[in-house]
């Protein structure tokens, strides 16, 4: 009955046909086609109707509607409607047809309002997997691939190295100014900070990055100016007033202290050496030199006459100096300087695409595998045309990953000044960036950990240190770094691996020279009289300690509290080598010695001092990776269980979410506004069980179902990523001993703990199903041909800044090919996605 | 005038592309709160302040015991004497709380501690480790002006913040956003130049200003051209950058046509003030003035006041005037000249005192609607590290004053708030969402968790609704 009221009310609604129905807002005038409303009325209406009005939802009066709602509804309808969430499974389906004219209609409607369509949020990285994944491996679909004409918002690293070139920079001076950046210049662009693809082609430059901008342009000028005085012969004290800041580029034309250069800034020079006012040839010759610095790329005709306009200008009020400032500054204020331009100024094609001309292609290509503008063989390539077809993109990239110097440096300079930067420098730091962005483990940084459950282990990131997520980050990205150096099989491997580093610090053959001569010096003397007269002994084998322990350095009595003697020694040794273990190759009383976190990955701590016999000896591996137990891969790395947890406890919801997004292409929707999110407390159940009774709700596990099974089977981990047999009931209830010392942990009284899980979604039936375990699920995960398209099809968003659209399958298919076909080559990956259609064209 | 980076570090947040600035909405006509406008003025020191200090010593035997413990407690400040060195603010007595008793161990504490008492998370000098916009600029963003915000620093000249020009613009105590720092005026010499560069009577500056303007207008052509070539969504990654160009010529032509009203209050600084070597005091008084002149002009309604920090090195203190006292040293005992360390964090603290009663007294002096510009006005007296110089956040004493339109029921009171851990603790979250909540902002808690009390189970979220 209910139905047929409903039906009543559409028919009437449509009785109206083509004509405007006007609901309370008449701004908001909606019309429905007849045949729209047929559709409607067939599918939409018995559960949305005035008298069912399922979710609060009807499509029998969209006018009485206010408009607002009545757009959202809209937006709403036509996302669920394009995905195939509505009509629900159970209820009759539309055809093809009938369902593109709803969604058709529903778009020219948000378009009206100015209302975002699904066209436009496709485009926004949490939509990225809403393109069916089956259809987008299929094969079928025959669309020509492009890539909208764009300009794309410089990265950090993209921004830093443009600030680099308009000063001039070398290669060495770079590398001295990219761990902690200019003292002027700010970096305004931050990337979003979560786990996956986080540089794309969306934002659009706004206010806060012009005043950042201004600010920068004039600290940058004013250094280029204060260069020119000093090579005129002013002293530096004068010119650059402020002490912290004395730094100046082109000191190595001056007999400064950076490599040889030649003078790069004549143009310039000229205007400020002389007293009248410049002649055209000569300010034109300044406009050109920052264009070229700056936008690479020479003035136009009209840029060069609007620029010549305002430095007349300005030196007819400022003088010369004051003119070429202004210049300086404007040319670094045009918007072109943040963007990557990319329209396709190639020649068209049949199908409305343009291919990127063989400069834009050399920006592109150069772009995609590091932060700076191309090279000398790009750039002579693009000169000489020869940018231009899918073999010639091909060349170049394979040539560029070949080059194992030119792109080589630190995973995240920002990691150089705690730690060693030759240790995570890798020949293509720019990959190993991929899958350090996919797997969202640097994100541990931003999980904050109370020291005390850690049992007084765990260093949260403070003043000057990134702490133990800073170590454990750095120990991720060599594992990343290693396989992906290796290039075979490495999504496998990445999610499989047992080889760890850990507290790696001196390369694989000081290290076990090192921890060799120890040895040899614990067996010449543990059967000494070193702990009742260490001097003597030390006195009788100082040749043999000179070689292996402190050449020079050996202390008798009244050492320092860093120095090392005999008795400190031999008291270390006896606790790792007569133990059937091995120290650290960094001795514990060493100033500065950090490396506490070893527990985290299960293993013993470190030896301190007057706690030898704390845990189980220490055993070092000199030589490294190394196979640590009960791990496998990426995913069981505690940067990433850290970064994956909440502050006091595991977060199974979030790794779920990530391996449902990440590994298995799906999608979770966010948590609605309307629920409030909380785990609730009980002092006698574990985790996974208070999450069951916060999602078992019909209304809640509609999502869930897509999260918990999968990330409780990571409950075998805490949340410091260590691994675990039974669950802290961390509740005061339940405190078994408190603390005795300073940053001790309390024990609790514990329960078995259940890791089991479910896998889904693989689209295989031999993997999807019931998992004992993490490991067992990795396991499973490995082996599915989604998780690895699902990966390559991160990728793709990575080196082209997008969403892939439908028209981009043939580049997945041959990307997921090259990859196959080359035994899992990440740079074969990397070459398909570069030569793609899809790169090449822009529409 | 607009043109330096301490006033015009503004939102960079990437995901938000379409989105102005508050400032930059102001000036594009967006509707402002109603009313006279509300003045939040935030002066913090380095080096702790000690809870001890802090309490009347007139209290009686029961009171003085809960005090020992800890208890909480409230009196009437009117039927207590100050601590002495609270005498300069005396006459200001009635609308004054000494607040006793928040905690901030979810902010980096110890020496040092960025924008954390502002912001209540853990910042060190990593841009990445700011979280979001400290207290004082969503204040400033409640209530906006032409400035938005400005901020004023005694810099250190060692450790702590800045690692520049004491004298300078440098990153400050406040931040903006997510990994967005503010920008500080070290001096009152450079924050005149810049703040009041459009009604200089020095030529130069004046040229500066003039050259500056025709960079933006030529800047706003060239983009506002660009924009009108492209379409789409494309559209407004050009369009955007020139707007908001055309947003900052309106805003500085909004301070220009406010020009005789900012004249009028011009900071009356004499020479000393205006040296590069002038002593920390001296600082201080010609940061009071470019204070008052900023909020008195209707430049700003929100200003951050650093008057010292751990790595100061103070001189012109008085009794040891030509001592130039490390605060670090003072924080571990050593005295300086006749005075010992005791004298000299009392002799620090009544000077700020001082400063503080200048800035009420003139804003009192300042007629507006029925009564005074201090009417309109919160100042918030308070440490940056919390309780001592190797300071763990267990206490985050405060001094308040609040003018009579003030949102919260405090003016006249010591108020003594349940101990860390106790039932009803309250932290630095809790004080700021109070203040957020009662000026207007539903935020549900401002500030990070303190996982401690979180392991304890305490409810640590929301406001402190004794005080509404």
């Amino acid at each position: 009955m209910k139905t047929i009221v409903s039906l009543l009310i559409l028919a009437g609604l449509l009785l109206m046909t083509e004509a405007t129905v006007c609901g309370q807002d008449a701004a908001g005038d909606v019309t429905v086609p007849k045949d729209v409303g047929a559709v409607l009325n067939k599918f939409c209406t018995e559960c949305h109707g005035e008298q069912t009005r399922e979710g609060e939802v009807r499509f029998d009066a969209l006018a009485s509607i206010e408009k607002t709602a009545r757009v959202e509804l809209m937006g709403k309808a036509q996302e669920q409607i394009t995905f195939g969430s509505m009509p629900p499974k159970e209820a009759n389906q539309p055809s093809a047809e009938q369902r593109q004219l709803v969604i058709d209609w529903l778009a020219s409607e948000l378009r009206k309002n100015n209302a975002p369509t699904l066209e436009d949020k496709l485009r926004l990285p949490s939509y990225g997997n809403r393109v069916d994944h089956a259809k987008l491996f299929s094969g079928e679909v025959k669309a020509k691939p492009f890539t909208p004409a764009r300009r794309w918002l410089v990265s950090p690293q993209i921004f830093t190295e443009r600030v680099f070139d308009v000063l001039k920079l070398d290669e060495r001076e770079r590398a001295g100014k990219r761990p902690a950046g200019m003292y002027g210049v700010t970096n305004p662009f931050t990337l979003p900070e979560r786990s996956g693809v986080r540089d794309y082609d969306l934002t659009a430059v706004d206010g806060g990055h012009f005043l950042v901008m201004q600010t920068n342009a004039s600290w940058i000028a004013d250094r280029i100016i204060a260069t020119i005085r000093i090579k005129l012969g002013e002293p530096v004290e004068k010119v650059l007033e402020n002490r912290a800041d004395r730094w100046y580029p082109l000191r190595g034309s001056m007999g400064g202290k950076a490599g040889e250069k030649s003078w790069a800034f004549d143009a310039f020079e000229v205007l400020m050496q002389k007293t009248s006012p410049p002649t055209e040839d000569e300010l034109s010759a300044a406009i050109q030199l920052q264009f070229a610095n700056a936008l690479q790329r020479p003035a136009n005709e009209t840029e060069l006459r609007s620029y010549l306009g305002l430095m007349r200008a300005v030196i007819e009020v400022g003088g010369n100096t004051e003119g070429l400032r202004k210049m300086l500054v404007a040319v670094l204020l045009e918007s072109e300087f943040v963007y990557r331009l990319e329209f396709g100024a190639g020649e068209p094609d049949d199908f409305g695409r343009r291919r990127l001309s063989p400069r834009e292609a050399s920006y592109a290509i150069a772009y995609a595998l590091g932060d700076k503008g191309p090279d000398a063989t790009l750039v002579k390539s693009a000169e000489e045309g020869r940018l231009h077809s899918k073999d010639d993109y091909e060349r170049e990239v394979k040539r560029l990953l070949a080059d194992m110097t030119s792109f080589k440096g630190p995973v995240d300079p920002a990691y150089r000044n705690e730690h060693n930067d030759a240790y995570i420098s890798t020949p293509h730091p720019k990959l190993v960036r991929f899958f350090r962005e996919f797997f969202g483990y640097p994100l541990s940084l931003r999980v904050f950990k109370d020291i005390e459950r850690s049992d007084g282990l765990y260093r949260v990131p403070d003043r000057g240190t990134n702490g133990t997520p800073g170590y454990l980050n750095v120990e991720a990205d060599r594992v990343v770094a290693r396989i992906v150096e290796a290039d075979r099989d490495v999504f496998v491997s990445l999610l499989t691996t047992d080889q760890f580093f850990v507290y790696h610090n001196l390369d694989n053959e000081k290290g076990e020279k090192l921890i060799e001569g120890w040895r040899k010096v614990y067996e010449t003397l543990k059967d000494t009289n070193w702990k009742a007269d260490p001097e003597q002994v030390a006195k009788d084998h100082a040749a043999l300690l000179q070689q292996y322990v402190a050449p020079g350095a050996m202390k008798g009595k009244g050492r320092g509290v860093h120095e090392t003697d005999l008795s400190r020694i031999m008291t270390l040794f006896e606790a790792t080598f007569g133990r059937g273990g091995r120290p650290f190759t960094t001795v514990p009383w060493a100033h500065g010695n950090r490396f506490w976190h070893s527990p985290f990955y299960n293993l013993p701590r470190t030896p301190r001092e007057g706690e030898y016999d704390r845990d189980a000896a220490f055993d070092y591996h000199p030589v490294q990776p190394f196979a640590v137990p009960h791990r496998k891969g990426i995913l069981t790395h505690p940067a990433w269980l850290i970064a994956h947890s909440q502050n006091s406890a595991t977060d199974p919801i979030r790794r779920g979410k990530w391996i449902r997004e990440k590994l298995l292409a799906g999608s979770v929707p966010d948590v609605p506004i309307t629920v409030d999110a909380q785990i609730p407390e009980h002092a006698d159940k574990t985790l996974r069980e208070r999450l069951a009774a916060a999602t078992s709700k019909q209304e809640c596990w509609k999502c869930h179902q897509h999260m918990n099974p999968l990330g409780l089977a990571f409950e075998m981990y805490d949340d410091f990523g260590r691994y675990r047999t039974a669950e802290s009931l961390e509740h005061p209830d339940n405190v078994l001993t408190k603390a005795k010392v300073k940053y001790g942990a309390d024990t609790y009284k514990t329960a078995p703990l259940i890791s089991t899980g479910r896998l889904d979604g693989t689209g295989d039936t031999t993997l999807d199903g019931d998992v004992t375990d993490a490991l067992d699920m990795i396991d499973r995960l490995a082996k599915s041909d989604r998780v690895r398209q699902s990966i390559i099809r991160h990728a793709f968003r990575f080196f082209l800044g997008r969403n892939e659209l439908l028209s981009d399958s043939q580049a997945l298919i041959d990307a997921d090919r090259a990859y196959l076909s080359s035994g899992g080559s990440f740079q074969a990956v990397v070459v398909s996605l570069l030569s793609s259609e899809s790169m090449m064209y822009r529409k | 005038m607009l043109t330096r980076r301490a006033l015009l570090q503004a939102t960079a947040a990437t995901s938000s592309g379409l989105m102005f600035a508050p400032w930059l909405q102001t000036v594009l006509g967006a509707p402002t709160t109603g009313s006279a406008p509300r003045r939040l003025i935030f002066v913090h020191k380095g080096n702790g302040l000690f809870p001890q200090v802090m309490v009347p010593p007139s209290l009686d035997n029961a009171d003085k015991e809960k005090e020992q413990r800890k208890q909480a407690f409230s009196v009437d400040l009117q039927q207590h004497e100050l601590p002495e060195w609270m005498s300069p603010v005396a006459e200001h007595k009635s609308q004054m709380t000494i607040l006793q008793g928040l905690s901030g161990k979810m902010c980096t504490t110890g020496h040092h501690t960025w924008q954390s008492s502002l912001g209540v998370y853990k910042a060190n000098e990593a841009l990445t480790s700011i979280k979001w916009a400290t207290v004082d600029f969503e204040f400033a963003r409640m209530f906006p002006s032409p400035l938005e915000h400005i901020e004023l620093a005694c810099f250190p000249s060692d450790g702590g913040n800045a690692r520049g020009n004491i004298n300078g613009i440098e990153k400050g105590f406040s931040a903006r956003g997510p990994q967005q720092p503010n920008y500080a005026f070290g001096s009152p010499k450079i924050a005149l130049q810049e703040l009041f560069k459009s009604v200089s009577s020095n030529q130069s500056d004046r040229v500066q200003y003039e050259l500056e303007r025709r960079v933006l207008e030529f800047t706003a052509g060239s983009q506002t051209g660009l924009a009108a070539q492209v379409s789409g969504s494309e559209r407004a990654k050009v369009a955007n950058y020139a707007e908001s160009i055309d947003a900052i010529r309106a805003r500085n032509k909004k301070l220009e046509e406010m020009s005789d009203v900012i004249r009028r209050n011009l900071p009356q600084l004499d020479a000393k003030y205006l040296t590069d070597d002038l002593s920390t005091t001296d600082r201080q008084w010609g940061h009071t003035e470019i204070l008052l002149a900023t909020l008195i002009s209707g430049m700003t309604n929100v200003v951050t006041f650093t008057v010292d920090e751990l790595g100061t090195h103070y001189t012109g203190l008085k009794g040891i005037e030509n001592e130039r006292v490390n605060l670090h040293d003072v924080g571990h005992g050593k005295g300086f000249g006749s005075l010992n360390a005791d004298d000299i964090r009392r002799t620090v603290r009544t000077q700020h005192m001082a400063l503080i009663n200048k800035i009420i007294t003139r804003l009192k002096e300042v007629p507006e609607a029925d009564g005074n510009m201090f009417d309109n006005t919160m100042l918030f007296y308070f440490p940056d590290n919390g309780e001592t110089h190797h300071s763990t956040g267990i206490e985050w004493p405060f001094v308040v004053f609040s003018g009579r339109n003030a949102k919260l029921d405090i003016a006249g009171r010591y108020i003594r708030l349940p101990y860390y851990g106790e039932e009803g603790h309250k932290t630095l979250g809790n004080w700021y969402t109070t203040l957020l909540n009662a000026y207007g902002n539903p935020i549900e808690h401002y500030g990070e968790l303190d996982v401690a009390l979180e392991k304890m189970k305490r409810n640590q979220k929301g406001p402190i609704k004794q005080f509404m």
